[in-house]
């Protein structure tokens, strides 16, 4: 609906939406240049960027077990990510598609499933895991994330599947193409969008959790992020420099996947992918 | 299917029996392999639900039943005893109205937040599409990484607020130090971090309503806040309630945020029911009271799941 505003009114919308803007990103901003300036000025309640120094950074990478827990959050992250896609996109597919009994059921359980609290599920895996003597490996992590990386996928993916015309899939199907071929060629080109969405997600979902390797991971060489930076507060009485460098580091992969893949990222957002 | 296609069908049929027979058999042999690669299809996902879903909620509704005084030591069958120490605690009572207020008033918060903000990025000036995304930005944020710029932003000895409230010449606040200050906090964070759920849910329904409403209510001399009363909401109701049960489901289970900002305290001041459980099982090692509390907990949210399911059922349309 177009309107024409008085000036007042201008000025008015532009004042809110300056507030929206500093009220979401404010913290942000700060976290940034608080890993960047210098050190003796950290404490500094300056608005303006500066000086900056890259000393906090220096102590992230030399001092700290940073770089491994990072590269422990990419690989954990990634074996998580692509076991989902393997398993869910299939999966999804055939619920839609099949008319096996208890598919419903199956839906139903992986949203139930979903809604779960992360404590639920790791606390009597911890215990089950410690008494069976298999405490947390990165690869122990990367499947247990599968209980919520997988029910969210197959939700997802349900969702999309339901509206896509799969009937073209037929028409394949009547041009003598076997099922599988017809899914290779008619189906993976239209369901790629979806399939995108929950690539993004298992991997946010992964880089992102917490509660699960706080309670799982024993061993400060096997922590992800979020966990380490935990580890580094204990460790180093509380560096709010070196900190805010870390979590700079822990958003960037995130930041950059929504900036340049928004679209993908606000269909599920808007589903409630993120609790 | 109009009548004349099924009487040309049905001529066909009576005409050419052997031909709709054998395509019949085909259609079977093909269905059959198809329910195989169904099955298959189907297997994997199956599995894993089982094994990190399924099994984990059965051995800690097992393992409520059980007293242990580690994690290695046998544990002794107390049947309901873990429930009834628990009920009879008044700890985790307290932690119980914790979680329902902390769920109430952060989802009732989450949704002024984020409609306000959701009305604003309605509006049509320049830049709105690059304000949409700023605005979901703490959404996606790693929860820890939210948890730990607040906790700097909120320091008491060097953080900023605290340092514009020196330059106003206010009192200082230790905003993670005492009861209330404590709560106000977890809760303004957890508003910050999670209301762009409701703006980006908010925001979709928005343009659904129809502009002729908006129009009409218009020429009838409505106000901008009553065509938002008269009009907006009550046609999004329906989003709303989504969006109200979804939010109180997953932040009445929240442990994360309280945990990396206050860790429960002052003084468990802001326990939760997770918190709760959690200090059982790894500070007193209490594995079977632990777990009696999250299956408290898991009780008391599938009835909320429940009510979801029972007012949302799953379309199989296709």
């Amino acid at each position: 609906m177009k309107r024409r505003r008085s000036p007042a009114a201008k000025i008015g919308l532009a004042a809110v939406v300056a507030l929206v803007a500093i009220y979401a990103l404010f913290p942000l901003y700060w976290m940034i240049i608080s890993g960047l300036r210098d050190r003796p000025h950290l404490y500094d309640p300056k608005l303006t960027p500066g000086p900056f120094a890259l000393s906090s950074y220096n102590t992230l990478f030399g001092l700290t077990d940073f770089p491994t827990y990072f590269m422990n959050s990419v690989f954990v992250s990634i074996i998580t990510t692509i076991l989902t896609v393997l398993i869910s996109v299939p999966m999804a597919y055939a619920l839609v598609r099949s008319q096996l009994p208890g598919r419903m059921l199956i839906v139903r359980s992986m949203l139930f499933a979903y809604m779960f609290p992360a404590l639920l599920l790791a606390l009597p895996i911890d215990i089950f895991l410690v008494r069976a003597g298999l405490d947390g490996t990165l690869i122990g992590l990367s499947v247990v994330y599968l209980s919520f990386t997988l029910p969210l996928s197959v939700w997802l993916l349900w969702s999309f599947f339901k509206g896509f015309p799969f009937a073209i899939e037929e028409a394949a199907l009547v041009d003598g193409c076997t099922r599988l071929q017809a899914v290779c060629r008619v189906i993976l080109p239209i369901i790629s969008p979806a399939v995108v969405t929950v690539t993004i997600f298992a991997f946010l979902l992964a880089w992102s959790d917490f509660v699960f390797s706080l309670i799982l991971i024993t061993n400060d060489s096997q922590r992800t992020v979020p966990f380490g930076l935990v580890a580094i507060i204990d460790m180093y009485d509380t560096d709010w420099g070196v900190l805010m460098a870390g979590a700079t580091l822990a958003s960037i992969p995130l930041i950059a996947l929504f900036m340049f893949l928004s679209r993908y990222f606000v269909t599920g957002l808007s589903m409630g992918a993120v609790k | 299917m109009p009548p004349q296609v099924v009487q040309v069908a049905a001529g066909a049929r009576r005409i050419l029996p052997g031909v709709t027979a054998s395509a019949r058999r085909r259609t079977r042999t093909i269905g059959q392999r198809e329910r195989g690669m169904f099955i298959a299809f189907l297997a994997p996902g199956v599995l894993v639900a089982i094994g990190t879903i399924f099994l984990p909620v059965i051995y800690a509704i097992h393992l409520s039943f059980f007293k242990a005084e580690s994690f290695i030591s046998t544990p002794i069958f107390v049947g309901l005893g873990n429930y009834a120490q628990m009920l009879s605690d008044p700890l985790f009572w307290i932690d119980f109205a914790n979680s329902i207020a902390y769920s109430i008033i952060t989802v009732a918060l989450q949704v002024v937040v984020g409609v306000a903000v959701a009305m604003v990025l309605h509006q049509e000036f320049v830049g709105r599409n690059l304000l949409r995304g700023a605005a979901l930005a703490p959404y996606i944020l790693p929860t820890v990484v939210a948890a730990f710029v607040w906790k700097w932003l909120l320091d008491a000895s060097h953080g900023l607020v605290d340092a514009g409230l020196l330059a106003l010449g206010l009192p200082l606040v230790d905003w993670f130090g005492a009861y209330w200050t404590a709560w106000i906090s977890i809760i303004f964070v957890s508003v910050w971090l999670w209301a762009p759920f409701v703006t980006i849910t908010f925001l979709a329904g928005l343009q659904t309503v129809p502009d002729e409403l908006y129009e009409a209510a218009e020429l009838d001399g409505a106000g901008r806040w009553h065509r938002f009363i008269h009009i907006t909401l009550p046609v999004l109701k329906p989003v709303l309630m989504v969006i109200v049960l979804l939010r109180g489901i997953f932040m009445f289970s929240k442990f994360d945020i309280i945990w990396l900002l206050t860790g429960g305290g002052p003084l468990q001041a802001t326990e939760t029911l997770p918190i709760l459980a959690y200090r059982k099982t790894f500070a007193t090692f209490d594995v079977g009271g632990g777990a009696a509390v999250a299956c408290a907990m898991f009780l008391f949210m599938s009835g909320a799941m429940s009510l979801y399911f029972y007012l949302f059922p799953l379309d199989d349309s296709q």
